[in-house]
């Protein structure tokens, strides 16, 4: 882009050499000022910040065209693979929540219309066998339109209106694919709670992707290439109006932007991508059931928009890298059950080592330590039953584990009631000041391991789906731009 | 092959006016659960503006909390107990649990985000709900509890009805059982006591003034802070007697029953006009006679969707809803 | 010769209170025109009827004698009629440049396809509009250029958030500007600064303007013609001394007695 020349920033100075407080200038180095107070974390950012998009993109697909050679089918499949299918799939919900600010829940429904598409289409349920190039162009603009007409139904609802209607498109999406009318079309339309089974992989022009790595190198192709032409359009005329819809709609309507109409575009095009992204899932899960669009994947997929930064394009690539790897780790199929364990505990000690100064740090570790084995001794001592309960997952930790975690066997509901002291204990840690809550953090934290090693281990995948809810809270109140994503002010 | 259509007209000749009045029946049962539960939305909505999709899951806590004391004062324990002081104590357990917990969440996700961007608080409720329906999966894992499975219903082991189930009276021969009138007289009570408490006592005032301008009313001494924390109390309470009442009409409590009943509440809220009391309760009537005549005459399967029906129709047609105020906004 | 901007009994009320009473109004092409009025006198609510944010009761607006009544606001500002906004309702989260750049919306083409697959004609007319941005910032002198270009628009001061309000407005190529009281909150010598560039808007932009505006002395600077507001009725009309000594305007602002008080005085309401 031509530039012409600027001035240098006006140097207003007080006798101090530092703007007044209040005067232009220094509104206008607000920004810096909070910069640089950030230390390493803010050079990072900067650094980030300071690289042109199109070095992010080439630095990304040569880091990504690597994972195949290193990783075993099965690593490809749910780290590499998956991770992929969530970045393109977030990418559309950060259309309609990140560019536009429309509160969409009813996203998922859009990738299952997408999925049960491809299904139709291509499987043994009608007989019908498309090439995949021309049933998925057909399939996005089919669920476009579904969100054109969605879009049309709620045009003229503000954010929470929005919100609940398009929920429950969702849910009416899943109630509608589990139950279609077996009497109007044979089989149903959609193969009832059973699904569609046997779904075609993607054949373009007679091109069979057959194996793991072909799927993944074609999920990165259009991953990138939806990510470039987002790019684009949010650097375009639509994307300026986007953002100035969700800054203030009633303003960009004043400005000749026709709020109503781009609504619904950014509806579609999300819609769109969904639909793109069920396609593709449905070819590489070959089959699909009503329960994989329910509102788990949807928290997912907010968390990972959220987590890297509403709008930030980048962001979603490393919200879907951080969600899927946990998601990964922790699901009941993970090949290595003690990693579950270390990254546990490993998140535990990193936040717990945010608190200052350093020598509270280490008297909270060594206290709940030392809290941990006094507690360990009056278990046993009062009967043995409190403490020879199994652990699950053992592996090297374990006899360490046992030492020091209370782990009892034949207490039925001290799962429960382990559970709900925890929940409190945090409520009421964090309520406290001072010296009181560092007291109040030695138990707490001893008893994260307790209810780590009697509860969430045995389910650790509603335990993940527990820390994405604690995510979406935690990180609206500590960073609601999201780790790449730029601070959003709004003065009411 | 057969016309969705005529099935219908079928089964409604089928059923006839007795089968009419029972679906009727169970509609306003389960519509005064759903008014109970939006009236706790359409006071959140009211004060804050804020939809609280975690108020669905403080409903479900509600049914398990009475659960829990049916569990333990019903079973084994003490089974001698007599069965109206169980009841009002599992009423108490559901209501004052679920208080207890709504001024928490809204300590802990909401209060914290009073001046952030719209969409903050939102997807902070997001996170509330998913947090409590997965607790309660982790907790439950994922099993049905039943208040059927104590004496209080019925007996589980021969099948017999308990006092609970017998018929108060009946309708064109159809009968009215005694937790139908119970769980109607509940709502309807409660509804009178939160319409007494909105209008005329200091708290229902502060609470009026608050949602109409929180800043000014903090500036005129209104302490807003608290006065939003009873709100949440108020109506999350409300929300846990509507749990225990399903649990004692339906008999089933299950993690995921909070995200259905609460997206049904909030659509009787919106239906009635969002931040109206009254509209609250009749939002929960027409929802609650809609979903059971769809459940009857077409199919249970497709009574979420009658309801979404609604909702869009609503949202096209009237969406400030039956006795909402039309808002202008200031430019 | 008839108006550019032409007003005929237009009315609104909001519940019970009529805020706009039967006002007629017209505005020439390249004329100044103030209206001025106490507070809650229905000013705003005349822009927000003009711009079509409010639908009025009764009466005809029309622009070039077309009819604007009915039309959605974006399509009312299409047709030539740009404003600011008493309350400042900026893009605060994008940057000085991209507010005005987003407000040629209505003056370009390119379409969300033709953006992402970056055609020669969407570049070219993605340079047009940075170029336009750039010289609709450059009329507010060093105010709103250079490095402000790319800060985020709630990091302007009160008096640059004014400026680039106007500066959007004319982003959206209007041939009428609204102004709703661009020089409130500024300080004496901004606003002798405002007064200047309302004056070099018309001369050296073309647009014909209707402005608001509470202080006197802007108005007296600025003013081909002055109207005056009271409870959505027309009290006055006329150049600026005409409209100033006009008993009904000083009762107005004053209350009741004063006007006769002021006479003696022999001062204009400030
Ligand atoms: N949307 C609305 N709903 C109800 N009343 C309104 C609305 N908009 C404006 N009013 C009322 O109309 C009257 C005129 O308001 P308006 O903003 O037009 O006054 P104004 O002349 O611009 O005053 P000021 O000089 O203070 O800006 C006021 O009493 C105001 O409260
Ligand atoms: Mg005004």
């Amino acid at each position: 882009m031509s530039e012409p020349e600027r001035p240098a920033a006006p140097n207003a100075s007080d006798a101090a050499g530092r703007p007044k407080i209040g005067v232009d200038e220094w509104v206008a180095s607000a920004e810096e000022r909070h910069e640089r107070s950030r230390g390493l974390g803010g050079l990072v950012s900067r650094g980030w910040e300071g690289s042109p998009a199109e070095a992010k993109l080439i630095v990304f697909v040569a880091l990504a065209s690597t994972l195949p050679f290193w990783m075993n089918e099965g690593e490809l499949f749910s780290y590499g693979l998956y991770t992929l299918l969530y970045a393109l799939l977030a990418l559309g919900l950060n259309i309609v929540v990140g560019f536009a600010g429309l509160l969409d829940l009813g996203y998922v429904a859009f990738y299952g219309f997408g999925a049960y598409g491809y299904a139709l289409f291509s499987s043994n349920h009608y007989g019908l066998h498309w090439q995949a190039e021309a049933s998925i162009p057909l399939i996005v603009l089919g669920t476009a339109a579904v969100g054109l007409i969605l879009g049309l139904a709620s045009r003229r609802l503000l954010g929470d209106y929005l919100a609940i209607v398009t929920l429950f498109f969702a849910q009416a999406f899943v109630a509608f694919v589990n139950n279609s009318n077996p009497k109007v079309a044979g089989e149903g339309l959609t193969g009832g709670p059973n699904g569609i089974p046997g779904v075609d992989p993607l054949n373009f022009f007679g091109f069979k992707l057959h194996s793991t790595k072909q799927y993944y190198f074609f999920l990165l192709i259009v991953f990138s290439l939806a990510a470039v032409g987002l790019y684009f359009l949010n650097n375009s005329r639509t994307g300026r109006a986007w953002r100035a819809l969700r800054e203030d709609p009633l303003a960009a309507e004043a400005m000749s932007i026709p709020v109503n109409r781009l609504k619904i575009l950014a509806f579609m095009f999300g819609a769109g991508t969904a639909g793109l992204t069920g396609t593709i899932f449905a070819a590489i899960q070959t089959g699909v059931v009503a329960g994989n669009f329910d509102v788990a994947l949807l928290i997912t997929i907010y968390a990972i928009v959220i987590l890297g930064g509403l709008g930030s394009i980048a962001g979603v690539l490393f919200g879907a890298i951080v969600i899927n790897v946990s998601t990964q780790f922790l699901a009941p199929s993970n090949d290595h059950p003690e990693l579950k364990r270390w990254l546990f505990y490993g998140a535990i000690l990193l936040i717990a080592a945010k608190i200052r100064p350093w020598s509270r740090t280490a008297a909270v570790f060594v206290g709940t330590a030392a809290f941990g084995f006094v507690v360990h001794a009056i278990a046993s001592g009062i009967s043995s039953d409190w403490t020879n309960g199994t652990v699950v997952d053992a592996g090297s930790a374990a006899s360490a584990i046992r030492n020091w975690v209370i782990v009892p066997s034949g207490h039925t509901g001290f799962q429960t009631w382990a559970y709900i002291v925890l929940v409190a204990a945090i409520v009421v840690t964090s309520q406290l000041k001072g010296w009181w809550r560092m007291a109040a953090l030695i138990p707490t934290l001893y008893w994260v391991a307790v209810v780590w090693e009697n509860v969430l281990v045995q389910q650790s995948a509603v335990t993940a789906l527990i820390l994405f809810g604690v995510l979406l809270i935690a990180l609206m109140q500590a960073r609601p731009q999201g780790l790449l994503g730029t601070a959003r002010v709004e003065i009411v | 092959m057969h016309l969705p259509l005529l099935n219908i007209i079928d089964t409604v000749r089928q059923l006839g006016w007795g089968g009419a009045f029972e679906l009727l029946r169970n509609g306003i049962v389960l519509g005064s659960v759903y008014a109970l539960i939006a009236l706790g939305y359409t006071m959140v909505y009211g004060i804050l503006k804020l939809l609280n999709f975690a108020h669905g899951d403080i409903y479900m806590v509600g049914a398990f909390l009475g659960y829990g004391v049916l569990s333990i004062l019903g079973g084994p324990l003490a089974p001698t107990i007599a069965m109206v002081p169980l009841i009002l104590l599992m009423f108490l357990g559901g209501m004052l649990g679920s208080g207890v917990l709504g001024v928490v969440v809204e300590r802990f996700a909401y209060r914290p985000l009073r001046n952030a961007p719209r969409i903050a608080p939102l997807i902070s409720a997001l996170g509330v709900s998913f947090f409590l329906a997965n607790s309660a999966l982790l907790l439950t894992h994922g099993e049905r509890f039943n208040y059927a499975m104590y004496q209080l219903g019925g007996d589980p082991n021969t099948g017999l009805p308990g006092p609970l189930n017998q018929p108060a009276f009946s309708v064109a021969g159809r009968p009215v059982t005694v937790v139908q009138v119970l769980v109607v007289s509940t709502s309807i009570a409660l509804m009178i006591a939160l319409t007494l408490l909105v209008s005329r006592t200091r708290l229902g005032k502060a609470m009026r003034a608050t949602s109409y301008d929180r800043e000014a009313a903090s500036m005129m001494g209104i302490d807003t802070d608290r006065v939003i924390a009873s709100t949440f109390f108020i109506g999350s309470v409300l929300a846990g007697a509507a749990g225990v009442m399903f649990g004692l009409y339906i008999g089933e409590t299950y993690y995921l029953m909070g995200f259905l009943a609460g997206l049904k509440a909030f659509t009787a809220a919106v239906v009635g006009g969002i931040g109206s009391i009254p509209g609250a309760m009749v939002g929960g009537l027409l929802i609650g006679v809609t979903e059971a005549y769809a459940a009857g005459y077409v199919g249970g399967q497709w009574s979420d969707v009658a309801v979404f029906g609604i909702l869009i129709l609503f949202m096209l047609l009237r969406p400030s809803g039956l006795f909402g105020a039309k808002t202008i906004q200031k430019v | 010769m008839t108006a550019l901007l032409e007003l005929e009994g237009v009315s609104k009320s909001f519940g019970g209170l009529r805020v706009i009473d039967g006002l007629d109004l017209a505005v020439n092409e390249r004329e100044i025109v103030s209206v001025i009025g106490p507070n809650g006198a229905g000013k705003t609510t005349l822009f927000n009827l003009i711009t079509g944010l409010y639908h009025p009761d009764a009466g005809q607006i029309r622009l070039e004698g077309r009819n604007l009544v009915g039309l959605a606001p974006h399509r009312i500002t299409k047709l030539g009629i740009a404003r600011t906004f008493q309350t400042l309702r900026l893009f605060l989260n994008m940057t000085v440049k991209e507010n005005v750049m987003a407000a040629q919306y209505g003056r370009t083409k390119a379409g969300p396809f033709r953006s992402i697959v970056r055609t020669p004609g969407m570049r070219r007319e993605e340079r047009e509009i940075h170029q336009r941005a750039e010289e609709k910032l450059a009329f507010f002198g060093k105010r709103l250029m250079g490095y402000r270009w790319d800060q985020p628009a709630y990091s302007l001061s009160y008096a640059n958030r004014r400026r680039l309000e106007i500066a959007r407005a004319m982003a959206a190529e209007p041939r009428i500007l609204l102004l709703d009281e661009p020089a409130a909150g500024m300080n004496p010598v901004e606003t002798h600064e405002i007064t200047e560039l309302i004056a070099k808007l018309r001369d050296d932009g073309g647009y014909t303007i209707l402005v608001i505006e509470h202080d006197m002395h802007v108005v007296e600077g600025i003013s081909d013609r002055v109207t005056a507001l009271d409870h959505g009725v027309k009290i006055a009309e006329g150049s600026f001394e005409q409209v100033a000594t006009d008993p009904k305007v000083i009762e107005a602002y004053l209350g009741i007695g004063a006007a006769e008080e002021e006479a003696d005085a022999d001062a204009a309401p400030a």
